[in-house]
């Protein structure tokens, strides 16, 4: 077991971890984060995104003793970030989720291409969201959502 | 309509909880003292099981086959004559018959830990010959996996109506067309948390389904419980698509578990499992053949089809509803007289199948579509023309089909030309003609389906699988401040029945849809139901709930007649009030009346309340039948074999629409997982029956830069059977993908003589059948084509 000490949406939080758990698992297992979804533990799908220093990482191939001292915001951190709050209106108006389960790393990646990428083309976007998989749907609400919101903002 | 009602494109009231991460999925529940489990799974595809070696100091955290004294296999049967039925072991014991079939299950602390102890664990196996190759396993020297059946087919069908009289047409062409093993691959896999209620004496299992109440019969068989000692609850549900639709071995392994140590367990179906050991589909192959006249009129279709059903029968939709299927709507939405299909369902050393979204319907439509281009190619036609010589046609229906489908509405020939009209073939032609500057070779496919949805009783006693759908139930029941719960046994796994179900209710009550909650995923809280499945929840649900709130409403009136000092027939429900001459009282009132102050109430009061739980059924049960006309426009590239799809149109029918953008979410997704299906997703097994794909790095599912967004038209042919003449549409926009693409890819290979019949249609299958075409030394010259 190892000791970490990290700050996870904006509190301290301090544990004994083994060596092989991922800070997915650290988060939901003993701290109830369970808006961090798990859907291929191997980094491809994009369900366990969440960020780390501000920077979208996989959580699901993190491993938290490698967290010192980061600063971990999960989905639920996101409540009152303004541009999440924008966010969750475009979905709702796109239609861009239906089972939810992708949509906590949606968010969390789609918050990044606003927050980043200064007008980026439908294409851009797309490929800007390409590590993140949605079997529901089709893509075509959450494009049109994060487009929508990067239009807003200009 | 009010503004909330059927026809409203009602912002979801699911959304929020989502957004924020609050939604609740089975890997989310918590309870105290649970533990995890992991599974030891066989390694081998085929083999003689000798023994499980449990080291001693894991004894009580990990059990074999013999420790589950009592439990059954799981038997899927079907009432189709000759059927043979498989038995399931919940934990393997003799034999093991597919690559990840359950051999010993082990417990821990956490799941690391329950992975520990799995990996201590010592299997004995003596490896068999094993059956990867549904054609293969029907010789007569296969292996057989089930010894005592003598052969590897769980059922043979046969139909032949008539196909002699097609025997002298003109135009007759044969191909086999085969299409690949997927894996359904919802984001959230499967998932169990259960643990032994004492206080209800009942067995509560937490997993993530699509029809909780048949969960709930199939395990109370399986460990012997009454059906009232078992409740299964299904919380938010993360993609289901079909692979939510079965009773799971791990379901009994941890229901028995649960019973025997005494504290929740809980088992999470990692992405490898999915990919390598959970149910697969859509696994068909086709030797077909097309008889026509010269002018494309369809005469007759010939099919030899085989479905590789996989190791075991699944429980409840059987091994064998994919290839009867196959013979049952393989015509399509044309009209033809002569058809001849026979049909296998063969078992092999692979994970069961399940029917996926759009079921044998994908392959079929994969099948006929791309010789109906044939025939167009063989008769000089734009492969439109055939179709519209073949389509039934508006002033038919209804129309019963040579296979006995009943289509209840619909005009199919109006949605390809809607459909040509938004493509513009003729500057598509042009562009093909005129050659693209970077050397790729334009196509443009098409593909016209119908889908039956909401089929019910009629349909599936004909099955005779473990669920017959009859009445739809469903409870309305007014709250004392005037909120209004729906209960429904269906579940959804994103349909977004929350809101869609509360606008049926408002249609009927007036009830604004935030004061309507819906109850739903828990059977101890709702009607039992066969579930969610076959595009029949807005139907059927639908129906009932609309239904169940008319009941409602009228006890509602006579109650605010009494109020208003007038008779029931002189007042109208109107915006969730009673109105009579002399004034108005609202829905909140009467509630109110009726749960805190019945003293004002007349003592013939209605004592049913405001309460009512009422089966529904169409007026007809055979299905409602939406449809839709494809069309694909891609590019291909003869060097790279790399498709890109340049246009997309999709002209649906699906009846009335309760909520058009619900609508257009469930076409969209449809359509993505059509392109997985069409271009990229492909389960393959090598010879000994190992699954070669157990990431997503190697399975591909397509991402945001694979699927562009189709252009979406909609038509609204009332169904004449159903509430509100609502159709079953979610399955649609996966069922034509790989047949119109298909045929874009084959259109623009075409000036190479190449054609590909084998879905996925991959670069890699596109190179080989671009070279075969030049080895064959046929080219055909694109002007000739033209004609």
């Amino acid at each position: 077991m190892t000791k970490v000490s990290l700050t996870v949406n904006g509190s301290v939080l301090s544990a004994e971890v083994e060596p092989r758990t991922n800070l997915a698992d650290l988060l939901r297992e003993t701290h109830n984060l369970t808006g961090t979804h798990i859907g291929c533990e191997h980094g491809v799908c994009g369900a366990c995104t969440l960020l780390v220093d501000g920077v979208p990482i996989r959580s699901c191939i993190t491993f938290a003793v490698a967290c010192e001292n980061a600063k971990v915001t999960t989905i639920e951190g996101l409540d009152e970030d303004e541009i999440a709050r924008e966010l969750r209106a475009a979905f709702t108006t796109h239609h861009a989720l239906q089972c939810g389960y992708c949509t906590p790393g949606m968010i969390v990646s789609a918050r990044d291409i606003v927050l980043r990428m200064e007008a980026p083309s439908e294409h851009g976007i797309r490929v800007a969201l390409s590590g993140n998989l949605c079997r529901c749907t089709g893509y075509v609400g959450i494009v049109r959502a994060v487009q929508s919101v990067v239009s807003g903002r200009r | 309509m009010s503004d909330q009602g059927v026809g409203a494109s009602v912002k979801r009231k699911e959304d929020d909880r989502f957004l924020r991460g609050r939604g609740q999925f089975v890997g989310d529940i918590r309870l105290a003292g649970m533990k995890d489990v992991a599974f030891v799974r066989s390694p081998l595809a085929h083999a003689k099981l000798r023994a499980v070696h449990i080291p001693d100091e894991h004894r009580g955290k990990a059990f074999a086959a013999e420790d589950l004294v009592g439990v059954k296999p799981i038997v899927a049967v079907s009432g189709l004559p000759g059927f043979k039925a498989s038995e399931q072991p919940v934990l393997a014991s003799q034999k093991v018959r597919q690559v990840g079939e359950l051999i010993a299950m082990c417990v821990g602390r956490t799941r690391a830990e329950a992975e520990d102890i799995a990996a201590s664990i010592e299997v004995d196996l003596e490896e068999l010959p094993a059956v990867h190759d549904m054609l293969a396993a029907r010789l007569p020297n296969a292996p057989l996996l089930h010894e005592h059946w003598g052969d590897n087919t769980f059922l043979e069908t046969f139909v032949d109506i008539n196909i002699e009289a097609a025997f002298d047409a003109p135009i007759k062409i044969t191909r086999e067309i085969s299409t690949a093993r997927q894996c359904m691959a919802p984001m959230e896999g499967r998932g169990t948390v259960v643990y032994w209620d004492s206080r209800m004496d009942q067995l509560v299992l937490y997993t993530g389904s699509q029809m909780p109440h048949i969960v709930r019969t199939g395990l109370a068989e399986c460990l012997g419980l009454m059906q009232t000692q078992v409740r299964i609850v299904s919380p938010d549900v993360g993609g289901g698509f079909g692979y939510k639709g079965i009773l799971l071995p791990e379901d009994v392994c941890l229901g028995w578990l649960a019973m025997r140590c005494g504290h929740p367990v809980r088992w999470l179906e990692d992405r490898r499992e999915h990919l390598t050991a959970g149910a697969n589909c859509r696994e068909h192959h086709y030797r077909i053949t097309v008889y026509a006249d010269r002018d494309g009129t369809l005469r007759g279709v010939d099919c030899e089809a085989t479905v590789d059903s996989g190791a075991y029968s699944s429980y409840p939709f059987s091994a064998c509803l994919e290839a009867a299927q196959v013979a049952s709507i393989l015509p399509g939405p044309y009209d033809f007289p002569s058809y001849r299909c026979r049909t296998w369902s063969v078992a092999t050393n692979k994970c069961p199948i399940l029917p996926y979204r759009g079921v044998a319907r994908t392959g079929v439509c994969y099948a006929l579509e791309l010789m109906l281009d044939l025939i167009a190619r063989e008769a000089g036609l734009e492969p439109f023309e055939v179709r519209m010589k073949n389509l039934v046609r508006p002033e038919q229906m209804p129309f019963d089909n040579i296979t006995k489908k009943h289509f209840d509405s619909g005009d199919y020939p109006e949605a390809l030309r809607r459909a040509l009209a938004t493509a513009d073939l003729k500057s598509v032609r042009e562009r093909q003609r005129r050659g693209e500057p970077d050397g790729r070779l334009i196509g443009i496919g098409l593909a016209v389906y119908c889908e039956q949805g909401a089929h019910g009783t009629s349909v599936y006693a004909g099955w005779g699988i473990p669920m017959v759908p009859g009445h739809e139930q469903a409870t309305a029941r007014m709250t004392p401040d005037g909120g209004l719960e729906l209960r429904v046994g269906v579940h959804s796994h994103g349909q977004s029945m929350e809101t869609t179900l509360a606008q049926v209710a408002n249609e009927i009550l007036g009830i604004e849809i935030a004061k309507i909650k819906l109850v739903h995923g828990d059977t101890e809280y709702t009607p039992y139901s066969t579930g969610s499945w076959g595009s029949r929840g807005a139907v059927m649900a639908g129906g009932a709930v609309a239904t169940a709130t008319r009941e409602v409403a009228r006890f509602a009136k006579a109650i605010g007649a009494h109020l208003l000092q007038t008779d029931a027939e002189s007042v109208v429900l109107r915006d969730g009030a009673v109105h009579g001459q002399s004034g108005s009282v609202t829905l909140a009132e009467i509630a109110h009346t009726w749960y805190r102050r019945p003293q004002d109430l007349p003592t013939s009061v209605d004592p049913r309340g405001l309460e009512a739980t009422i089966g529904y059924k169409p007026g007809r049960d055979s299905g409602t039948f939406s449809y839709a006309a494809h069309i694909a426009t891609v590019a291909v590239d003869p060097e790279t074999g790399d498709i890109e799809i340049l246009d997309y149109i999709i002209v649906e029918d699906g009846g009335k629409l309760i909520n058009p953008m619900v609508v257009d979410g469930q076409i969209y997704g449809g359509f993505a997982q059509g392109v997985g299906t069409a271009l990229y997703e492909e389960m393959n097994f090598d010879s000994s029956g190992q699954p070669l794909a157990s990431t997503f790095a190697d399975y591909l599912l397509p991402g945001p830069t694979e699927v562009p967004a189709p252009r979406v038209r909609h038509m609204e042919t009332l169904a004449p059977y159903t509430e509100f003449g609502v159709k079953g549409l979610g399955e649609g926009g996966a069922i034509a993908p790989p047949a119109a693409i298909g045929n874009a890819v084959n259109d623009a290979l075409r000036s190479l003589g190449a054609e590909v019949f084998h879905s996925p249609t991959t670069p890699r299958r596109v190179l080989e059948a671009i070279a075969a075409a030049k080895r064959a030394k046929t080219p055909v010259e694109f002007e000739e084509m033209q004609g």
